[in-house]
C-alpha cells in the first residue's frame, strides 16, 4: 500500500482505537495486493496523480491534516468523472467493512 | 516439472465442474478435478462474513467490470466455486427463454421437455426446499409489502437440505456433487491453477498448471489428458481459451444481472443470519426484487452509498436490512486476456434501456419497502437522497444516472455460447468448442443470455445434459 492509500484509510476511518485502525489498514492493504492486475495499475496511477496533488495542497497550507483531507474525499466521491468517483468508493467501502467485521470493539467506535 | 495423465480433465470445481466430473466418474471413466482456490470446509466461516471473503472469494470479492458506470461483481474461487459463496436460490430456467435460444442458436435437444428431465434428476440429488418454518421477519417484509400492493410474489426453494428443528444446510458442491464423484474414483487437485492449453492439430494435447503447496512452494504441471472440459466460470474460461489462442466467438456477448440496492430501516429488529428467499416476481422476467446478504459491514457499506452521516443509521444497524432490485440487461460485455497478466479485462456497456429499468427497479424496489413498513430508505444512489416516503422516492428517476448509480453483480454467464449457429457460438449444441476434438465448455459460458434468475438450477441441468451427451458419443 502506498503512502496515500495509507492516509486515505487513516481518514476514512472512524475508530479511535488504535489497534482496530491498524487492522483495518491491514485489511485494506490485503484487499489491494488481491485485486486484479488491470483495476490495481488504475488504482496505482490515480494514488500517485492523488497524492501529488494533496502533497501541493498541503505544501501552500490549503490542506492541514486528516479531517480536510476526508472533505476532499468527500467531494471527490461526488464527482462526475467516474473512475474520481469510484476511487473513494472503494475504499471506503473497503475501510467500513473492515471496520464492522473485524472485531467486536469497533461496534461502539463507529456508533 | 511434474507429470499427471488422466482419461478426462475437468478445470474448476462449480455448478458445471462438479455436475460433470460426477456423471463421467459414476459412468467409469478416470476423471480429474483441477481446482485453483483451495479446499475450504463449507462449515468453516459464516457466510457472507470477511472472513468467508478473503479464504473463498476470488480477488476477495474486490473484481470490477470497467464500463459507465462500473459493475462491482463476485466469484467463488475455492473447491465448489461460487456454490460455496451464494445463497443458494434455485429457479429452473424459465421455459420461453429455452424456447427462444433454442431457435435463435440453433441448439439440439434442448428447451423446456428435455432441460426439465435434467433439472428433475439434479434436484433429487442435491436436494431444493421451501423454508419448513415461518419465515423470519427479513424473509416476510417483501411478501408483506408486495401483497399489500398488490403485486405478485413468491418464495423461492433453495439447495438447502432441513432438519427436523428446521435448521438448513447449504448443498454446495463441496458437500454433495464432489464427495461423490470422488466415491466413484474422481480426483479432486486443489490449489492447482491452469495457465494454458497446449494444443496441435485440432487436439488439446497437454495442459499447463501450476500448483500451490500447503507451504508456499509452487510446482509447475503438466497434465495429460484424452478430453479436457472447461469449467472455470464466465470469466475465466474465456480466459483461459484466449490464453490458448482460441478466440472463436469466445469472449463476446458478456452477459449479467445488474442490480441496485437499497439499506430499508425497520421500526422493530431484524434478522440478519441469513438471505430472503421471497422475491417479487410482478415485473419478471426484466425486473426481480429480493434481499440481499446483511451483516453489519454490509449495512455500513450500503448506508454510505447514499449518505456519509451513517453513525445515527449504523447505531440502528439491528432494525435494518438491504434488498435489491436486479435487471435482465440488454447491455453486453467483454472478456479479454492481456499478456502477461494473470486475470483477464472485463468490460460492461450497459444500454440506456438498461439504466431506465435500474431506475424504474430502484423505485419499486422503494416502494415495495415502504409498503413493508419501512421507515427509511438508503438507495445505492451516491448522494442520495434518503427517503422516507413515496414522495421522496420520485426524486431518484433524476438521480439514477450513469454518474451517481453503484452497482453489483452476481451472475454472469454468455462468454462462450452454444449452439449449432457457428456465427454466433463458441461451441456446438453440447459444448464442443469449434474445431477441436476433445475440448468442452461446461459451465455458464455456455448459456447464450442472461437467464433472469440465479443461474446455478440452469447450469447444472445444462452440464448434466451436456455429460450425457459426452458419455453417448465419446
Amino acid at each position: 500500500m502506498l503512502w496515500f492509500e495509507r492516509e486515505v484509510v487513516q481518514a476514512l476511518g472512524s475508530s479511535t482505537d488504535q489497534d482496530t485502525r491498524s487492522a483495518v489498514e491491514a485489511f485494506v492493504d490485503g484487499s489491494l495486493r488481491a485485486m486484479p492486475e488491470v483495476p490495481r495499475l488504475g488504482v496505482l496511477a490515480e494514488t500517485v496523480l492523488f497524492g501529488t496533488y494533496v502533497k501541493a495542497l498541503a505544501a501552500t497550507g490549503r490542506l492541514n491534516g486528516p479531517e480536510d483531507l476526508r472533505v476532499l474525499l468527500d467531494r471527490w466521491e461526488s464527482s462526475r468523472i467516474g473512475p474520481v468517483r469510484l476511487y473513494v468508493h472503494v475504499f471506503r467501502s473497503l475501510v467500513l467493512f473492515g471496520e464492522n467485521e473485524l472485531g467486536s470493539g469497533v461496534m461502539g467506535d463507529a456508533a | 516439472m511434474a507429470t499427471m495423465t488422466t482419461e478426462v480433465l475437468v478445470i474448476g470445481s462449480g455448478a458445471g465442474g462438479a455436475v460433470t466430473a460426477t456423471r463421467l466418474a459414476d459412468a467409469g471413466r478416470q476423471v480429474t478435478v483441477v481446482e485453483e482456490g483451495p479446499w475450504v470446509d463449507a462449515d468453516a466461516y459464516e457466510p457472507f462474513s470477511l472472513d468467508e471473503m478473503v479464504t473463498k472469494y476470488r480477488h476477495r470479492g474486490l473484481q470490477g467490470a470497467l464500463g459507465n458506470p462500473a459493475i462491482g461483481y463476485v466469484e467463488g474461487r475455492c473447491v465448489g466455486g461460487s456454490t460455496e459463496i451464494n445463497s443458494g436460490l434455485y429457479h429452473r430456467l424459465p421455459d420461453y427463454l429455452s424456447e427462444a435460444w433454442q431457435k435463435k442458436y440453433d441448439i439440439d435437444e434442448f428447451g423446456p421437455e428435455p432441460l426439465a428431465r435434467y433439472a428433475t434428476q439434479v434436484e433429487a440429488e442435491i436436494g431444493v426446499s421451501t423454508l419448513p418454518t415461518a419465515p423470519p421477519p427479513s424473509f416476510a417484509v417483501l411478501e408483506r409489502g408486495a401483497t399489500k400492493l398488490g403485486w405478485r410474489n413468491m418464495e423461492f426453494a433453495r439447495v438447502f437440505r432441513y432438519d427436523q428443528a428446521g435448521r438448513g444446510t447449504k448443498q454446495t458442491m463441496s458437500r454433495t456433487f464432489l464427495p461423490r464423484a470422488m466415491a466413484a474414483g474422481a480426483t479432486v487437485v486443489p490449489n492447482c491453477r491452469v495457465t494454458r492449453l497446449e494444443r496441435h492439430a485440432g487436439r488439446v494435447v497437454g495442459i499447463r498448471a501450476q500448483r500451490t503447496h500447503p507451504d508456499g512452494g509452487r510446482e509447475n504441471l503438466r497434465i495429460h489428458a484424452e478430453h479436457v472440459v472447461v469449467c472455470a466460470g464466465a470469466i475465466h474460461t474465456p480466459a483461459l481459451l484466449q490464453r490458448s489462442g482460441i478466440r472463436h466467438n469466445v469472449g463476446h456477448g458478456l452477459k449479467m444481472h445488474p442490480t441496485v440496492k437499497i439499506a430499508a430501516r425497520f421500526p422493530y429488529p431484524i434478522d440478519h443470519g441469513d438471505v430472503p428467499t421471497h422475491r417479487v416476481t410482478e415485473f419478471d422476467p426484466h425486473l426481480t426484487i429480493g434481499g440481499s446478504a446483511s451483516l453489519k459491514g454490509h449495512i455500513a457499506m450500503a448506508l454510505a452509498e447514499a449518505t456519509h452521516d451513517i453513525a445515527e443509521p449504523l447505531a440502528d444497524w439491528e432494525n435494518i436490512s438491504v434488498y435489491y432490485a436486479a435487471i435482465r440487461s440488454e447491455g453486453a460485455g467483454r472478456v479479454i486476456a492481456l499478456p502477461g497478466m494473470k486475470s483477464p479485462l472485463v468490460t460492461y456497456k450497459l444500454t440506456e434501456a438498461d439504466m431506465s429499468r435500474l431506475a424504474q427497479g430502484l423505485v419499486h424496489l422503494g416502494e415495495v419497502l415502504l409498503a413493508a413498513g419501512a421507515t427509511e430508505l438508503y438507495p445505492s444512489l451516491t448522494g442520495g437522497p434518503v427517503v422516507r416516503d413515496l414522495e421522496g422516492i420520485g426524486q431518484w428517476w433524476d438521480r439514477a444516472t450513469r454518474g451517481n448509480t453503484n452497482l453489483q453483480t452476481v451472475h454472469l454467464f454468455s462468454t462462450v455460447r452454444m449452439g449449432n449457429n457457428r456465427a454466433l457460438t463458441g461451441t456446438d449444441s453440447f459444448g464442443r468448442v469449434w474445431d477441436h476434438a476433445n475440448l468442452y465448455v461446461n459451465d455458464g459460458s455456455l448459456l447464450p443470455d442472461a437467464s433472469g434468475v440465479n443461474p446455478q438450477a440452469a447450469i447444472m441441468a445444462i452440464a448434466s445434459r451436456n455429460a450425457e451427451h459426452f458419455l453417448a458419443t465419446r
